[in-house]
């Protein structure tokens, strides 16, 4: 057994020792906060178990592994169905990007620590109304203030926003330059006075994303993460901070499996639905797409242990495989017939189909729309021409609204 | 029937589309969407007033004695404003199997109820995913039904069903009056089509057809149902892309407005390509009736109607990025209808395998 292997064995006995405590089974029925205080204390269970900032540094509370252990720790723990997701943008953002940029280091200390384990959460306050796509057409603006600054205005679709202790945000500093050069980065802490946190309603029911608004809000210089006007760089560097993370090639819904199971209960035309050739194609496809997708992931893995580089290709697994959970969600409840009106909204989006149905156009716009990555595929990857762009080098506050 | 329409026809169309846009507003929608059991009041009264209910039967019966192109009509703008409460449709198929295929004293007794809205039928064939399943859910003993009907739309509130059950030996179409039959509604991702398990024990039933006839007769009603539907679906798709078409000129990202992006500009463009064969094919549909290839044409209106509905609503969705998902912009009020209507009046695979039997004589 090689030592990946041995870590991957030990890492997957120690997880299903905290089903029984910590799954899908024991969340169910919970409220939010009851799950959420369950989801700190199975953070608290992992850092304690040495599985929590599997690759960070030491020195900030890590464990100073490497990439590949993390990311089979993280293939091994989402069979369980664990409430890990509140922390998701948290330590996959906000914290590593506050580790690297950070000015002082024993107060990054405190918070990397407290947030592996589970006590303080953060959030990413980059979109807005008018800049989601588009994220250098950010609007809220902070104004030097004393020896701080003074932010104003308006993020959107901040995730945990209403759990969060913190955020990185990202705001204009300069209108009077091309949108790229007047933004600066800073972290806030969420409960200073003048930031009010509004859920949004989302499509499924649940209210997890939020519009955070920002009055008067006073910061420090101390708070400030990039170099004034250099804000931009600090955001796409916290965009690009984990390539590879543990993927899904059902795009986070549900296995092909089960749509298998689904068509041989389900009966069509007197026979089982499993013989229908339409659904035998439908599942080979699927079956296809996702065999390719985990074998990107293998490979990458492969490759990263060998210490090479991975290729692009990682970033087709969202764009590809939420799409297609989205159309497999639709023939699943077609295939029920009447049968397939029901809707639970508390069921999981990994098992139920119509719980993946509406929640799929969510994975499609969420962390960057469909359209963009097919953008930065075709621009980055394969060098096509950039769009016709009107608001390249025009000051910010004279591009058309 | 001609392809054309009218003056007249243009009239029904003009002004069922001010009533409803006047009558129905999402604010009213979304609540209905938290429980089950609620449908739209106001938009029924309006279909009863209208005269929508009475409007394709004959007028021996307190009809208005136009068709399946008025009503159509009709649905296509209650599928723009996403009115529908299910007894548009149920109502009329009841209706229909009862003219088409009941005795003169099952008319009469049924028929002036169903025509002003007063009586509410539903249509009952279905056996999950079989829309008109080779062994039906219930039998018909005497005049006695029994069984249990999953996921009957209209089942919570309709008076009567017409039922596809099995008789002595062959399938026979029956009406069924539900006053004592148990109901149990379904929480749905569409909450507001009373979607009911029906529980029949013992239950009064009157035959309307029976052998290899009563086959036929179901799959006719159930074809004039899918008509309808596939106007409505028609309908929600094309709201669905003029609602897309407004967002792409009016929201921008990097100096212009979305629109301009190839990727949402041919994206609209295609939906449009949907949309319009789906309203030939229904108005195609609608003038066959009672010529020999109306199964086939409303088949066809199927087909297209529904991939134009999830398609639209789909991208439509996509094109509003954030925006598009969120519980009060209301845009997945028509996704769940267009996957409600997907599977309402048989699905895709059911209107699939009954095209291509028609088309090349040979069943699946
Ligand atoms: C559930 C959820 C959680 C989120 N969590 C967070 C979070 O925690 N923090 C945060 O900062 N943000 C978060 N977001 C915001 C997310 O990043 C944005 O919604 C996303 O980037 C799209 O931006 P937008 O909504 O403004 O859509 P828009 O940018 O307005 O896009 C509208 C449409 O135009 C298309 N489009 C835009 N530009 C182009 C182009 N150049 N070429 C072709 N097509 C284009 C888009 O693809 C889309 O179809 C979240 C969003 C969701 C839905």
């Amino acid at each position: 057994m090689s030592d990946l292997e041995a870590y991957r064995a030990k890492a997957a006995a120690w997880l299903e020792s905290m089903v029984p405590t910590y799954g899908k089974a024991a969340r169910k029925g919970l409220s939010e906060a009851d799950d959420l205080a369950l989801a700190r204390k199975y953070q608290k269970a992992k850092f304690d178990a040495g599985y929590a900032g599997i690759n960070w540094p030491t020195e900030f509370g890590g464990q100073g592994k490497g990439h590949l252990e993390k990311v089979t720790f993280d293939t091994e723990e989402m069979k369980h169905g664990f409430p890990s997701f509140y922390f998701g943008i948290s330590l996959g953002m906000p914290i590593p990007v506050l580790m690297q940029f950070g000015e002082d280091k024993a107060w990054v200390k405190e918070r990397v620590l407290k947030a592996l384990q589970g006590e303080e959460i953060w959030c990413q306050l980059f979109s807005e109304p008018a800049g989601g796509s588009d994220l250098a057409g950010l609007r809220t603006k902070a104004e030097p203030d004393g020896n701080g600054w003074k932010i104003n205005g308006q993020k959107v679709w901040t995730s945990w926003a209403h759990y969060s202790d913190y955020g990185v945000i990202v705001v204009r500093t300069d209108p009077n330059v091309p949108k790229h050069k007047g933004l600066t980065y800073f972290w806030v802490d969420m409960k200073a006075p003048g930031v009010t946190v509004r859920p949004i309603k989302l499509v499924g029911g649940d209210s997890h994303v939020n519009e955070v608004f920002f009055d008067d809000v006073k910061i420090g210089d101390d708070h400030r993460m990039s170099p004034v006007g250099g804000g931009f760089a600090v955001a796409i560097a916290t965009l690009m901070i984990e390539r590879y993370v543990a993927t899904d090639s059902a795009g986070f819904g549900p296995h092909l499996d089960l749509f298998v199971e689904l068509a041989k209960d389900t009966e069509l035309n007197g026979k089982p639905a499993i013989e229908d050739g339409r659904i035998r194609q439908q599942i080979a496809r699927n079956y296809a797409m996702r065999s390719g997708l985990q074998s990107i992931t293998a490979r990458a893995m492969a490759m990263m242990q060998a210490g090479m580089t991975p290729g692009p290709e990682g970033s087709l697994n969202k764009l590809v495989a939420v799409r297609s959970r989205q159309k497999l969600s639709e023939l699943a409840i077609d295939l029920q017939g009447s049968d397939g009106f029901t809707y639970d909204d508390h069921a999981s989006q990994k098992e139920d189909w119509t719980s993946s149905w509406i929640n799929a156009p969510t994975g499609r716009i969420a962390g960057g729309s469909d359209e963009t990555l097919l953008n930065t595929i075709a621009e980055k990857i394969l060098g096509l021409p950039q769009d016709h762009r009107p608001d390249k080098g025009v000051p910010f506050n004279q591009i058309p609204a | 029937m001609s392809i054309l329409y009218d003056e007249g026809q243009q009239a029904i169309a003009t002004e069922s589309r001010r009533v409803l846009e006047a009558r129905v507003s999402k604010e009213e929608l979304l609540p209905l969407l938290e429980t089950s059991g609620r449908y739209h009041e106001g938009y029924w009264t309006t279909a009863k007033e209208q005269g929508w209910t009475a409007l394709a039967l004959p007028e021996a019966y307190s009809g208005l004695d136009l068709g399946l192109v008025e009503l159509g009509l009709i649905a296509h703008q209650a599928g723009r404003s996403l009115s529908g409460a299910p007894f548009l449709t149920s109502n009329f198929g009841a209706a229909k199997a009862i003219e088409l295929y009941g005795t003169e004293d099952q008319k009469a007794k049924w028929l002036p109820g169903l025509a002003s809205g007063e009586t509410i039928g539903a249509v009952a064939f279905a056996s999950g995913a079989n829309a008109l399943p080779a062994r039906p859910a219930l039998t018909l003993t005497g005049e006695r039904l029994d069984g249990v009907m999953t996921g009957v739309s209209a089942g919570l509130a309709a008076d009567i069903a017409v039922v596809f059950a099995n008789g002595p030996g062959m399938p026979v179409l029956a009406v069924a009056e539900l006053a004592d039959v148990k109901r149990t509604a379904i929480a749905s991702f569409d909450n507001s089509r009373l979607y009911a398990d029906l529980e029949f024990a013992d239950t009064p039933a009157e035959t309307l057809v029976t052998g290899g006839a009563a086959r036929e007769a179901a799959l006719h009603i159930l074809a004039l149902q899918a008509v309808i539907t596939a106007h409505e679906q028609a309908g929600g798709a094309e709201a669905m892309m003029e609602i897309a078409r407004d967002y792409a000129v009016t929201r921008r990202a990097f100096g212009q407005p979305i629109g301009a992006f190839q990727s949402i500009k041919h994206r609209i463009a295609e939906i449009y390509g949907l949309v319009e064969l789906a309203r030939a094919n229904c108005i195609h549909a609608a003038s066959r009736e009672g010529q020999s290839d109306f199964i086939t044409a409303a088949a066809a209106a199927r087909i297209s109607a529904t991939e134009a509905y999830d398609t639209a609503s789909r991208d439509c969705v996509q094109i509003h990025g954030g925006i598009g998902v969120t519980w009060e912009l209301g845009l997945h009020l028509h996704t769940r209808r267009a996957r409600s209507l997907a599977i309402e009046q048989g699905n895709l695979l059911f209107w699939e395998d009954v095209l291509v039997d028609r088309l090349t004589g040979e069943a699946a």
